[in-house]
């Protein structure tokens, strides 16, 4: 029997990666709607859009981000513990950039008067953003060439950079908290185009992303190694250089949200970015559906994961939990939610789906 | 009932898989003291058998007895508590322990509710003195060849059980000739201590040399069970792979037919092509035009060979040319862009990937040679994957379906698929017709033909000497990793048979 | 030589943890060649006394990470102890109930995240993430800020000074000493020895890890109880940890929900660079007593040092790490080819080649990082020793706030009051900034003064406002910070509003413009240190 092939039957809908974290999604706006006064309202200034669920997608632009990256990384059956080391590298790198109040004793000092000065930049912004992102390709590139060549277990070798990494971040800013003033670099985390400017970047990352994975061959062998990896080498696919490749992309992917975090509060914080994000990204990928042991995967499903997250953190605010009550929370929740995606529940709303369609 | 004369009794057994009967009603008795081997090709059920005698699986019909007394065996555990024990080819201990623990971990003499150290590596010499092995129990268990520990699983398998029954499943294929005789000579032993020895094997010379009765299962169907003593090897070996078709059919007109397309000139030459602890120095020759049968018992380094060609491993020994030249870089994506294609034996391990769709499995080879930015449109993609769908009689929904869904069967026709749809110029097929229906290998047999035909080269390993004979316009002769001989054109079975079997008739 | 060879051979296993003891000793030896301030005994006993909550912690792990499993939940536990008995002691309980209440909670914190790895399944990477959540989100339950403790026994237990017989004056009571808990670690220690050892428990959890997660699949094919076991192991971590943070309870007299923050990276590096490898099944308690060691020699060579910054200590960490599991790879590697292939001539050839390049990669890297180490401990430019005087702590120990005196100050006619707290130094500084011109500032130790002008002072409050302060926008954040992280509290007082707003370093929730008010801020106040 041969059923059309783009049917969007009702079995595909529950299958697909998309449908579970969309559904917890929906719960948790459900929840805010019926709860929290106000939640759903947007306002407009200036022709720009703010409110509670503005606020969610632009504060969890950095771990969806992240989760983005990790998604491909995962996929190939590996993980990067250092995404948030990578971060704080890639802030302490860019705000170097454009303070050189670190080499401060070098410069002439008419240069010094001008660092509290918005227009001031040591380095034209293209070069700051195009800088930090090629050091950011590096250390993905490291912990590729660690997982795939030399054969670390994932976990392990990129744990070293993960503790290794915020050290050198440091070293880079010789421990000052640099102080950013250049105006036009906070637009990347504080702009605003009608929608927060860190969601177009999401956005223009998950494009790149989908180019990559479904316009070349990249994602179907990312899958094909990561569900099994003898048969892929059999089958001619050359699993060191798609692992490398993935890690790489995921070490950009951090540079980025790295940029977009210290842009947000235009300081280089080398021990703050991005600590703990590296788990939160991780998590959303794990709610976006995508087996920690490698396998088919979905980067929108991933994003949503990240939305989640940040919508139960958002509406536990709004809802008034003090902020100190808010991680204990955030652990029940990731017990349920692994818990739902175990084997056993998984399996019996597959046969609940399958009996529906006979 | 009063001391029967069999210590196991196996009777009427049937298991079904989904999709395969892999036991039909199959008796097996194994008496006391005794050496019983179970010999048979892929796909004969000997490890289902041993499954459903040791706990793992449950017999869908039929009985088991143990000394007399009914038993229904539920975990392997509980078939080691019953008596039952056995060593697996994989040695299931735990190399970072050392060989004392290995053996006694978990029932280890302690003292005052500590391990008695002492004494635990105390009891663990004995019990390997008893099976002439003199070492260091304190060391792990790990720095010891597969032997030892061999011995080490056979000591605690005794222990436990205080076993009635021994089974070894495959236990020389990792022992050289001096190994393999310090394991016969526990295995007497123990024989002469009245423990029952059951012994899985596919050597046959070893067959010959220690066990006293023989169990010959085929296509999940007992063939018969023979004294040792009084069946020639001959005769032995046609039991085990099933009587040759001898008359002419369609296929031989085929093959009669297609020989004269063989090209003179060899497309694909290796001499010397060898590889430590996988097969001899051999010469092989392929010629475009031409199918080459490999044929050999499991165990002959038919896949090993396989493996060679086709870049998986490279060789130690030897120059490998195509079309005059030198073959330099051994590795799937080097072979498959040089158009030589492997469908492997192991189906499970090196071919499905199980959760990519058909279609998605049916392009991949072919889209790794393509490398990551020539991507094939989806479009070309369905195209190519139901064209080989039709081609393969694929039975399945559609081409979107997660390959794990598939039967067994149509599994290894995706596979097929795959390496088909690169089109290559050499296609290596190990096994291809492995759990497909008699239909279906008709089919398959009948495609091998025509590829070759078309201009291809192809090489054709299977267990099945029929299908080989069928199929091959000439026959290459493995045993024991080496090539014996090679015969084409009106091949002798008989002749076969003795090169395969080798020792005395 | 081949006699060394065979030895070596025959005692694969111990090679790893004689690694690590080597490097120890060296990076010691190196150290006390440099500083003669290393020399004095005390200074390496105070390596033990600083980080005594970092090995008993590793302790515990030792055992989780031998079942090929991890446990990132250890920081969390060792928060949550430290908070919860400094709030019940607060509320006057019994220091012994307490100490058994909270080794309780640990071992039942354990045995939950146990259940969930063992009989559900979840990998123990998110199911002790989810754990470490969840107890640091408790200990904000708890308390907010830190909570002091001044229970007496609690004084008793971090202060106590156990002299030791022979190298100490008891009439002077000076001379060199141990703590109470360093006592208690090595107790542990050796009882974890045991353990391992000596009983079936011990030798199940060796048989559950290692050759790549087919053990497990063994063991269980063994008949031994797995799950049981595994259970037993997180439960025993748990114990360990909240005695860990007991520890660190004594050590600091305090609890706060900040405490230990990454700490459980510390711990598992610990037991990595102890041999015990991460897939599982090999490695020594005994080891990660050394690894622990490794880790405090290195803070303690770059105080002495005094030239490199803190931040320094996680590179070298990182790079030892990455050394140790190099190595562990390569010996995985090797008895990985060993097993299961038949062993020839020209095999056995190549495999002698391969275990000479093993040992000299080894070599090698003793080498390297023997070099590695006596690079960091090169003399500052002022000559040789020049901290040799006893270096601070390394665990320094996080100050309460002191917002009384800002208050006080603010009732004084302050305009300003500025509060920073914490960084690498566990300072703790107070400023008030006065109408007139006036500056103060307060460190705990000492104080400081600077005079600045009227009009300063005003323009400074114009542009505190200038950037939203007495606006919604500008509004209160914490959250977990770092260990070297500041914590801040600005109060200002304006055009009759008076308002505080308090932040911590990095993170995205802080308005943005409370860093430039900061920054204006201490553009103003006169410095305690050189430290920017």
């Amino acid at each position: 029997m041969k059923q059309p092939r783009f049917a969007l039957t009702r079995r595909k809908l529950v299958e697909s990666k998309l449908f579970f974290p969309l559904v917890v999604l929906a719960l948790i706006l459900l929840f805010d709607l019926l709860f929290v006064r106000g939640f759903f309202s947007i306002q407009t200034r200036d022709g720009n859009l703010y409110g509670s669920l503005i606020d969610i997608v632009r504060n969890g632009s950095t771990v969806a981000l992240l989760a983005i990256g990790m998604t491909l990384v995962i996929a190939t059956g590996g993980v990067d513990l250092s995404v948030g080391a990578v971060m704080a590298i890639a802030a302490s790198v860019a705000a170097v950039l454009m303070n050189p109040y670190v080499l401060a004793r070098e410069l002439p000092p008419n240069l010094m008067s001008l660092i509290n000065d918005p227009t001031f930049t040591f380095q034209p912004l293209w070069i700051v953003i195009g800088v930090t992102l090629l050091v950011a390709i590096i250390c993905g590139l490291w912990n590729g060439l660690l997982v795939a060549y030399v054969r670390i277990q994932p976990m392990v070798a990129t744990l070293i950079l993960m503790i290794a990494g915020r050290g050198i971040a440091q070293l880079i800013t010789n421990g000052v908290r640099i102080q950013i003033f250049y105006e036009r670099y906070s637009f990347i985390g504080q702009g605003w185009v009608v929608l927060p400017f860190s969601l177009y970047l999401v956005i223009l990352v998950y494009a790149l992303a989908w180019l990559l994975n479904r316009k070349t061959s990249i994602g179907l062998f990312i899958e094909s190694v990561g569900i099994n990896s003898r048969a892929s080498f059999f089958s001619g696919i050359g699993e060191k250089r798609v692992k490398v490749l993935a890690y790489t992309f995921c070490g950009l992917c951090a540079g980025i949200a790295g940029l977009v975090a210290s842009s947000n509060i235009m300081t280089s914080d080398a021990f703050n970015i991005g600590m703990t994000l590296e788990l939160d990204a991780i998590l959303a990928v794990v709610i976006g559906g995508t087996l920690m042991s490698g396998g088919r995967f979905s980067l929108l499903a991933s994003i949503v994961g990240a939305w989640v997250i940040q919508a139960i953190t958002q509406s536990m605010y709004a809802f008034g939990v003090p902020a100190f009550a808010l991680q204990a929370i955030k652990g029940v929740v990731v017990i349920l939610v692994i818990l739902l995606y175990s084997e056993q529940v998984r399996g019996l709303l597959r046969r609940v789906s399958v009996q529906k369609e006979a | 009932m009063p001391g029967s004369d069999f210590v196991v009794e196996m009777q009427g057994i049937d298991k079904a898989f989904p999709g395969v009967q892999a036991l039909s009603k199959v008796d097996f008795f194994l008496r006391h003291g005794e050496i019983h081997a179970i010999v048979g090709e892929n796909g004969a059920g000997k490890s289902t058998l041993i499954k459903v005698l040791t706990g793992v699986e449950r017999q869908d019909a039929g009985v088991i007895r143990l000394d007399g007394e009914e038993i229904a065996p539920r975990s392997p555990l509980h078939a080691q508590r019953l008596g039952i024990s056995t060593v697996y080819q994989e040695i299931n201990l735990c190399p970072n322990l050392t060989v004392a623990e290995n053996i006694l971990i978990g029932r280890e003499p302690r003292r005052l509710g500590t391990v008695h150290w002492k004494a635990m590596n105390a009891q663990a010499k004995q019990m390997l003195v008893r099976l002439n092995i003199d070492i260091d129990v304190t060391q792990p268990l790990g720095s010891y060849s597969t032997a030892i520990q061999q011995m080490a699983a056979i000591a605690r398998a005794l222990e436990i059980s205080s076993a009635k029954v021994l089974i070894l499943d495959e236990p020389t294929s990792s022992l050289d000739a001096v190994e393999t005789e310090q394991l016969f000579g526990v295995m007497r032993k123990l024989k002469s201590e009245g423990v029952a020895i059951v012994f899985i094997t596919h050597f046959i010379d070893q067959v010959y040399r220690i066990s006293d009765r023989i169990t010959v299962l085929r296509n999940g169907s007992l063939v018969g069970t023979f004294e040792t003593a009084t069946i020639p090897r001959l005769e032995l070996i046609a039991k085990m792979i099933g009587r040759i078709l001898t008359e002419l059919d369609e296929m031989s007109q085929i093959k009669l037919e297609s020989s004269e397309q063989i090209h003179e000139e060899a497309l694909l030459e290796a001499k010397g092509l060898g590889l430590t602890g996988g097969i001899e120095p051999m010469d092989l020759e392929l010629h475009a035009g031409e199918v080459l049968g490999f044929a050999g018992l499991l165990g002959s380094g038919r896949t090993e060979v396989a493996h060679l060609l086709f870049g998986i491993e490279k060789p130690d020994s030897g120059m490998v040319t195509m079309d005059d030249r030198p073959v330099k870089r051994f590795s799937p994506l080097a072979s498959i862009c040089r158009g030589v294609a492997l469908c492997p034996e192991d189906r499970k391990e090196a071919g499905v990937v199980d959760d990519l769709t058909v279609r998605e499995n049916i392009i991949l080879a072919l889209q790794a040679r393509r490398g990551w930015f020539r991507n094939l449109r989806t479009q070309q993609q369905y195209e190519i994957a139901e064209q080989y769908v039709k081609l393969l009689n694929i039975q399945t929904p559609s081409v979107d379906q997660p390959v794990r869904n598939l039967s067994g069967g149509n599994q290894q026709k995706v596979i097929l698929a795959r390496w088909l749809a690169t089109n290559p110029r050499v296609l290596i097929l190990d096994e291809p017709t492995r759990g497909i229906d008699v239909g279906a290998k008709a089919e398959i047999q009948k495609l091998v033909l025509s590829l070759a035909e078309e201009g291809k080269s192809c090489v054709f390993i299977s267990s099945e000497l029929e299908e080989v004979l069928r199929t091959s316009h000439r026959i290459v002769v493995l045993r024991d990793r080496k090539k014996v001989t090679e015969m084409s054109g009106e091949v002798d079975e008989h002749s076969i048979m003795e090169s395969m079997a080798g020792g005395e008739a | 030589m081949r006699k060394i060879g065979s030895l070596l051979s025959r005692n694969q296993r111990f090679i790893p943890l004689a690694a690590t003891a080597l490097l120890a000793i060296i990076a010691y030896g190196v150290g006390a060649i440099l500083y003669p301030g290393m020399r004095d005994l005390q200074v390496f006993l105070n390596i033990f006394r600083n980080n005594v909550y970092l090995l008993i912690s590793a302790i515990g792990m030792t055992f989780v990470i031998l079942t090929g499993g991890i446990d990132l939940s250890v920081s969390g536990v060792m928060a949550l102890t430290a908070v919860a008995s400094a709030a019940l002691l607060r509320e006057g309980w019994n220091g012994w109930a307490v100490i058994l209440l909270m080794l309780a909670m640990g071992m039942a914190l354990g045995a939950t995240m146990g259940g969930f790895i063992a009989y559900l399944r979840v990998q123990p990477f998110i199911a002790t993430l989810a754990g470490m959540w969840f107890a640091r989100g408790m200990c904000f339950f708890i308390s907010d800020d830190a909570i002091a403790i001044d229970a007496r026994m609690w004084r008793i237990l971090g202060q106590t000074r156990i002299l030791i017989p022979g190298l100490a004056d008891p009439h002077t009571q000076t001379g060199k000493f141990v703590s109470i808990f360093m006592v208690v670690s090595f107790l542990l220690l050796v009882v974890a020895i045991f353990l391992a050892h000596l009983t079936r428990f011990g030798r199940t959890v060796y048989a559950i890890g290692g050759n790549e997660g087919r053990n497990e699949q063994s063991a269980r094919l063994m008949g031994l109880p797995v799950n049981k076991t595994k259970v037993l192991v997180y439960t025993l971590n748990g114990f360990c940890s909240a005695l860990a943070g007991i520890a660190l309870s004594v050590f600091v007299l305090s609890g706060h929900g900040l405490y230990a923050n990454g700490t459980e990276l510390e711990v598992i590096a610990s037991v990595v660079m102890g041999g015990t490898a991460l897939s599982g099944g090999v490695g020594y308690v005994f080891g990660t007593l050394f690894g622990v060691l490794i880790l405090g020699i290195t803070q303690t060579l770059i105080q002495f040092n005094g030239s490199l910054s803190s931040w320094w200590t996680r590179i070298v960490i990182g790079a030892l790490t990455l050394m140790f599991i190099g190595v562990q790879s390569l010996l995985a590697a090797r008895r990985r080819r060993r097993g299961g292939v038949k062993v020839t001539d020209a095999a056995a050839r190549a495999a002698t080649r391969k275990r000479r390049q093993v040992y000299g990669g080894i070599a090698v890297a003793l080498v390297l990082a023997g070099l590695a180490i006596a690079l960091i401990a090169k003399p500052p430019q002022g000559g040789l020793g020049g901290n040799a005087a006893t270096p601070k702590s390394s665990a320094c120990q996080l100050r309460l706030f002191r917002q009384e005196l800002a208050a006080e100050a603010m009732q004084a006619g302050a305009v300003i009051t500025y509060e920073r707290n914490g960084g690498p130094d566990c300072i703790d500084e107070v400023y008030a900034i006065f109408p007139d011109g006036r500056i103060t500032g307060d460190d705990g130790e000492s104080k400081i003064e600077k005079q600045a002008t009227a009009e300063e002072v005003e323009l400074l409050l114009a542009g505190i406002d200038g950037l939203g302060w007495f606006t919604d926008e500008m509004y209160n954040t914490w959250h977990t910070p770092c260990g070297q992280c500041y914590g801040y509290y600005l109060t200002v007082s304006y055009r009759g509003t008076e308002k505080t707003v308090q932040g911590v370093d990095g993170g995205t929730d802080a308005p943005a413009d409370y860093w430039q008010v900061v920054s204006l801020v201490k553009g103003l106040v006169p410095r305690f240190t050189a430290t920017p």
